[in-house]
Formats: C-alpha cells, sequence, structure tokens
C-alpha cells in the first residue's frame, strides 16, 4: 500500500471527528451569554436595528439551521465572514497564522533542545547533577499553570529587570518571553518520558546482546536505546501538540502575542461567532494533521506498526 | 588438554537495599578446548551470574568481590572495556535464554547479525550480508536470502533463537556460552538446537558452556557437568560418571528426582534453596541433606578430589573427626 493511500485513509476517517467537534464548538459558542447583534449595534440601538442585524447574520433562524448552513459553506470552501472584522474568517486566520506558527516551533525547538539531552543524559547517569535537574523540572512543568509562569516572567524580566519586552511581536526579542513559557509546558512531561524511555530501552534484553557482540557504547546507545526509545518519545510529542495548542491560547494572551490563540480569545469576547468557529476548526484539524504525521514517524521506526498499518490500509 | 578458561575463587554478590545477595560464592573450574561443559543446579543457584561475569557482560547491581576469570590465560577481570569490547561476540559469545527479548525488534536479522563482523572486520554491515546468508544456511534456517530481511516478530521462536546463534558463532569463538538457549522453546526444536550445538562445536572447535535445569539433557550431550547448589559448585566430573555414581548428595537427590519424573510421579527434593543474602552457616545443603552430620552446620566444605573428580562434600574429605 503507498504511504498517499493511507494518508487518505486517515484523512477519510478524521472527518466524522472534524463533523463532530463542529458540532460541540458550534453549540458552545452560542450558550456564550451575550449577542453578537447587539454588540454590533451597540448600547443605545433601537430594538429593530437589532432584529435587522441578527437576521444579516442568520441568527433568527433554529440552531440546527445554522449548522447546516454553516457545514454547506465550509463545504463550498467559505469560513463565513468575522462580525467584528468583517472581512473573510480564512484572511483573518492566514494574516495571524504565521505569528502562531513561528511561536510554537519556537518552544518545541527549545522544549526539545533541552528536555532531549536532559533525559537521555540522565537515564544514563542516574546519580549525576542533570538527573536531579530533570525531575526538579519535570515536576515544575507538570504542576505549574502556564499563565502563572507567563505573568512571573513578565514580573521578573520586564518589569523588574527590564531586559526583555512583555508583550506584543514587534522586535524578535519580543519572541523570547512568550516561547520560553511555553516551552517549560512542554519541557517537563518531555523530560521525564524520555528519561523513562531511554531507561527502559538500556535495561532491555536486546541492548545485552548488543554489549555480546562487541559493539561500542556509542553505536549501542545510538542504534539500540535511542532507536527504540524514539517511539515512545515521539507519541509523547503528537499528544503534546494538544498541550502546545491550548497553551499557545494562553500564552499568546498573557503576553499580547498576535497569533490566532489570541485571536481566538478575542473573537470570544466579541462573540464573533464564525471567527471563532473558524479557528477551533482550524485547530482541531492541525491537531489531526499531526497525528496522522506522528503514526507515519511511528510506522518509520517500527517495523511492527509499519506491518499493522499495511494491513490495516489493505482492508 | 588446552585450557580454554579458568575460573579461580569467583565471588559476584548483588549489594541490595534488602542485604548482599552472595550469587556466586568462591568458585572454581576450568573448561577445555572443545568440550561441552554443562552447568545445572535449581533457578536462583548462580548460574546465569556466572555465565555474565565470564562473558564479561555484568552490570549493576552485581559486583566481582574476589577471584580471576582467566580466558586463555588473560584475566578478564582486569581488562578494559575496550579489551573486553574486542574480545566480545569475537572470542567468547553468548546464547541467551528467552530469544524474543534478546533481538532488536527494529531491525532485521540479517542487520543484528552482521553488527558482529562490523563491529571486529570494521566496514558498513552491508559487505557482511553474504557471509550472514552463509550463516544461516549454517544453522539451518530454510530461505537464507529472504530471512536476512526478516524483522524478529515475522520469525518463530526457534528460528529467532537460530538467528542469535548464527551471531554467536559468527566469528568462530574460543568459547560460547549458551545459557539456557532451549527452555523458551517447543521440545522437538529444542532437541533440534541442541543437536545443532553440538554440530558446530564439531565444526568450530569452540569450547560450549551450556546452562540448563533439565539435568537428563545435560547426561547426554555434555562431556563433563558441574552441579552447583545456592551459588556453589556441588560436584564436577564427567558426564558417564555422574550418571553413573553421583557423589555429592545433592547430585545424588537430582538424579533420583529424574527418575521419579521417568516414572511420572514428580519428585522434588524436599526444602527449597536457601536465601542468597544469609544462606546457612556450613554447608548451603545441609538443611535439605539426608546424610548431613554435625560438621556439615559449622564448617564449608571446601573442594576435595575424588579421582577425576571434584566435590564439596565431607563425606569426601576434609577432617571427618567432626571437631569444627
Ligand atoms: N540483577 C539482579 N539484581 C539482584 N539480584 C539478582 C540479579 N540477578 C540475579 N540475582 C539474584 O542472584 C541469585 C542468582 O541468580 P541467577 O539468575 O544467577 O540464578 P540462576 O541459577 O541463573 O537461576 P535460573 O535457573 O532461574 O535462571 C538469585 O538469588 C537472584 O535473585
Ligand atoms: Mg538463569
Amino acid at each position: 500500500m503507498s504511504l498517499a493511500r493511507y494518508v487518505g485513509i486517515r484523512v477519510a476517517q478524521a472527518i466524522p471527528t472534524l463533523v463532530g467537534a463542529m458540532l460541540v464548538m458550534f453549540v458552545l459558542v452560542r450558550i456564550l451569554p451575550g449577542d453578537p447583534a447587539r454588540l454590533i449595534a451597540g448600547p443605545e440601538a433601537l430594538e429593530q436595528d437589532v432584529q435587522r442585524i441578527r437576521e444579516q447574520l442568520g441568527l433568527n433562524k433554529p440552531l440546527y439551521l445554522q449548522f447546516v448552513d454553516y457545514m454547506s459553506s465550509i463545504l463550498r470552501g467559505d469560513f463565513g465572514t468575522s462580525i467584528k472584522y468583517r472581512t473573510p474568517v480564512i484572511d483573518e486566520i492566514m494574516a495571524r497564522l504565521p505569528y502562531t506558527i513561528t511561536l510554537a516551533l519556537a518552544a518545541e525547538a527549545i522544549a526539545v533542545a533541552i528536555a532531549l539531552p536532559l533525559g537521555i543524559y540522565s537515564a544514563i547517569k542516574p546519580r549525576s547533577k542533570a538527573s536531579y535537574i530533570a525531575s526538579v523540572l519535570s515536576l515544575v512543568g507538570a504542576s505549574t499553570p502556564i499563565f502563572w509562569i507567563g505573568l512571573i516572567f513578565i514580573y521578573v524580566f520586564a518589569v523588574s529587570l527590564r531586559i526583555l519586552p512583555s508583550s506584543g511581536a514587534d522586535t524578535p526579542r519580543h519572541i523570547i518571553l512568550p516561547a520560553v513559557t511555553l516551552a517549560l509546558l512542554l519541557m517537563g512531561n518531555l523530560t521525564r518520558i524520555t528519561r523513562a524511555a531511554v531507561m527502559e530501552a538500556l535495561g532491555s534484553n536486546h541492548v545485552l546482546t548488543a554489549i555480546s557482540k562487541g559493539l561500542g557504547s556509542r553505536v549501542i546507545l545510538v542504534r539500540h536505546v535511542l532507536r527504540n526509545a524514539m517511539i515512545p518519545i515521539i507519541t509523547i510529542m503528537g499528544i503534546q501538540v494538544g498541550a502546545l495548542l491550548g497553551g499557545a491560547v494562553i500564552t499568546e494572551t498573557v503576553f499580547a502575542w498576535p497569533g490566532i490563540g489570541s485571536l481566538l480569545i478575542d473573537s470570544l469576547f466579541y462573540r464573533d461567532y464564525p471567527l471563532a468557529q473558524g479557528i477551533i476548526l482550524f485547530i482541531v484539524f492541525v491537531f489531526i494533521v499531526i497525528n496522522i504525521i506522528t503514526d507515519i514517524l511511528y510506522a518509520y521506526i517500527d517495523p511492527r506498526v509499519r506491518e499493522v498499518l499495511w494491513r490495516a490500509g489493505r482492508s | 588438554m588446552e585450557k580454554v578458561l579458568e575460573v579461580k575463587n569467583l565471588r559476584i554478590y548483588y549489594e541490595l537495599p534488602q542485604g548482599i545477595v552472595r550469587a556466586v560464592d568462591g568458585v572454581d573450574f576450568e573448561v577445555y578446548k572443545g568440550e561441552i561443559l554443562g552447568i545445572a543446579g535449581e533457578s536462583g543457584s548462580g548460574k546465569s551470574t556466572l555465565a555474565l561475569a565470564v562473558a564479561g557482560l555484568l552490570r549493576p547491581p552485581a559486583k566481582v568481590v574476589s577471584g580471576e576469570v582467566l580466558f586463555m590465560g588473560t584475566n578478564l577481570l582486569s581488562l578494559t572495556e575496550e579489551e573486553l569490547r574486542r574480545i566480545r561476540g569475537k572470542r567468547i559469545s553468548m546464547i541467551f535464554q528467552d530469544p524474543s527479548t534478546y533481538l532488536n525488534p527494529v531491525y532485521t536479522s540479517g542487520f543484528q547479525v552482521a553488527e558482529v563482523y562490523e563491529a571486529h572486520r570494521g566496514g558498513s554491515w552491508r559487505r557482511y550480508v553474504g557471509d550472514v546468508v552463509k550463516l544461516f544456511r549454517m544453522v539451518k534456517i530454510a530461505d537464507p536470502e529472504r530471512r536476512v530481511n526478516a524483522y524478529p516478530h515475522q520469525m518463530s521462536g526457534g528460528m529467532k533463537q537460530r538467528v542469535l546463534i548464527s551471531m554467536a558463532i559468527a566469528e568462530k569463538p574460543e568459547l560460547i556460552i549458551a545459557d539456557e538457549p532451549t527452555s523458551a522453546l517447543d521440545v522437538t526444536i529444542q532437541a533440534e538446537i541442541v543437536e545443532l550445538l553440538n554440530e558446530i562445536r564439531k565444526e568450530t572447535g569452540s569450547a560450549i558452556i551450556f546452562i540448563t535445569h533439565d539435568l537428563a539433557l545435560l547426561l547426554e550431550i555434555a562431556d563433563r557437568i558441574m552441579i552447583m547448589y545456592a551459588g556453589k559448585i556441588a560436584e564436577i566430573g564427567r558426564a558417564e560418571e555422574i550418571a553413573k555414581d553421583p557423589l555429592h548428595p545433592y547430585t545424588k537427590a537430582l538424579l533420583s528426582s529424574l527418575q521419579y519424573e521417568r516414572k511420572k510421579r514428580l519428585q522434588a527434593i524436599p526444602g527449597s534453596i536457601p536465601s542468597l543474602i544469609s544462606p546457612p552457616p556450613g554447608c548451603r545443603f545441609h538443611p535439605r541433606c539426608p546424610l548431613a552430620f554435625d560438621i556439615c552446620s559449622k564448617k564449608d566444605p571446601q573442594l576435595y578430589r575424588v579421582g577425576g573428580r571434584v566435590v564439596s562434600c565431607f563425606l569426601y574429605g576434609g577432617d571427618h573427626g567432626g571437631s569444627a
């Protein structure tokens, strides 16, 4: 079976997930108290003006009809028009997306650059200082809310020390605080899982075979320990994309980073239904794509998984 | 006869929080060129620990407390890691018990065998695919050209054990240590594997240390047999002699339990192997020994020579009078 066919099957399987997610968010967004028509019309507007706007937006129709309308326009490639900005939702998302991608990649890069070496080293040398640092990091990462870390960073680096900007995205230096904050969210778990995975691989019987063959310790580490340990590490990185996206929403808001996370919060405050729906839909879509990529990587590393995928793809 | 291996007064302890496990506690024996030395003993008697020590594969918490492991005259315990590496897989190799966990699931079997050549001859593993096919043919893996590309999960247990064996014989080592190589396999496949090891020995001239619970099997295939009990040697002798005239009461008990087994009336030796953290004083077997007398609980028996054999029992030497 070809890779393309496998991806096709996975995307098809994801459609119910997407529709379900859309339905949930469609209802949730509308459960929020507040009326976008009234927000647009302003506090002093007459009831009939508000009603007119409501009709323009289609908000007077029953909920299920609104959903059907929304779905059919999405199938036509139309994600609606932002109530607040009066521009196509897709344009708004595309304008803000580069910021979020930059932030997420920077955070992931920082997290991986620190967590993987730290986790690997502390597994090889469990009594070292690095191992102790790894434990502390895992604990902090797992138990500290991200907005709190963000606020502490702003207080220390922007308010007290005045060495880094705390909000906006005007210069490259602006990304440092939000990226490190978001990285901290990922690092704890990533370090812990890496250490556990490497320790488990180190203790496995096939490593004893590798030693008994007379292989050098570096070859053993790379081929017979790290390669096997990559399976759980990649899994956790895939799962973490959810945390990364959720964390981006909070981090972008705390640091006024103009990505789609802060745009989402804005749109919810403004009851900009089409924009909020568009962003959530987009996030769910990214999540699904990352999951598929994770599975493919997985199959690349582990021949047993490869075979299962192959069989699943044929049936 | 040329000595391949000589182990002298070897003690290996596991230092655990609960106490020190005296897994191997003063063991002396030799292995000669081209022979099969069988090692038998109950579970926990220290067989695997001894095997790992001889192969230079001990890992913490195991610790060598005393002794020498002389391989062709060189003490392995005093070598550097790099010197050991050059011996492992080339001059001493190891076959483990459970073939399914001793192969790496993410690489093909051919690659994993070719790594032995890569480790000792250098160059890319691809250069050695042809040699691996030959090895596979030698260990009777059907369709070897195709099997070199198979992953472990695509093979049966017996076939995986053949892959591990081909790894162990790749460089025609002077010593092969097989730690229960057949106990995870079906009975019919067990016999084939044993036969294979025997053929290999003849072809390569390697000495084999064959470890098993199965004394009956050893009586058939081994040249000499060493019986271990609770970290110590009970008896060493030629297989025929052990079968005909066992000296140590523990060996006698093992043999008679074999006979019972044949009559389908399973009869184990009463009692169980003692704790190796706080072993009984004197001879470690005395609490279970039907022939024990007063000195047995007071003094540790030495290894006494009786003809061509070695036995660790006061019935055959030491101060018979019983004064402690
Ligand atoms: N890695 C380890 N850590 C701590 N104790 C160990 C370890 N390996 C073995 N031991 C202990 O050392 C003693 C000897 O074990 P060993 O595995 O050498 O016996 P064995 O004769 O090979 O047994 P079996 O027939 O079950 O394989 C046992 O008491 C065991 O509990
Ligand atoms: Mg064992």
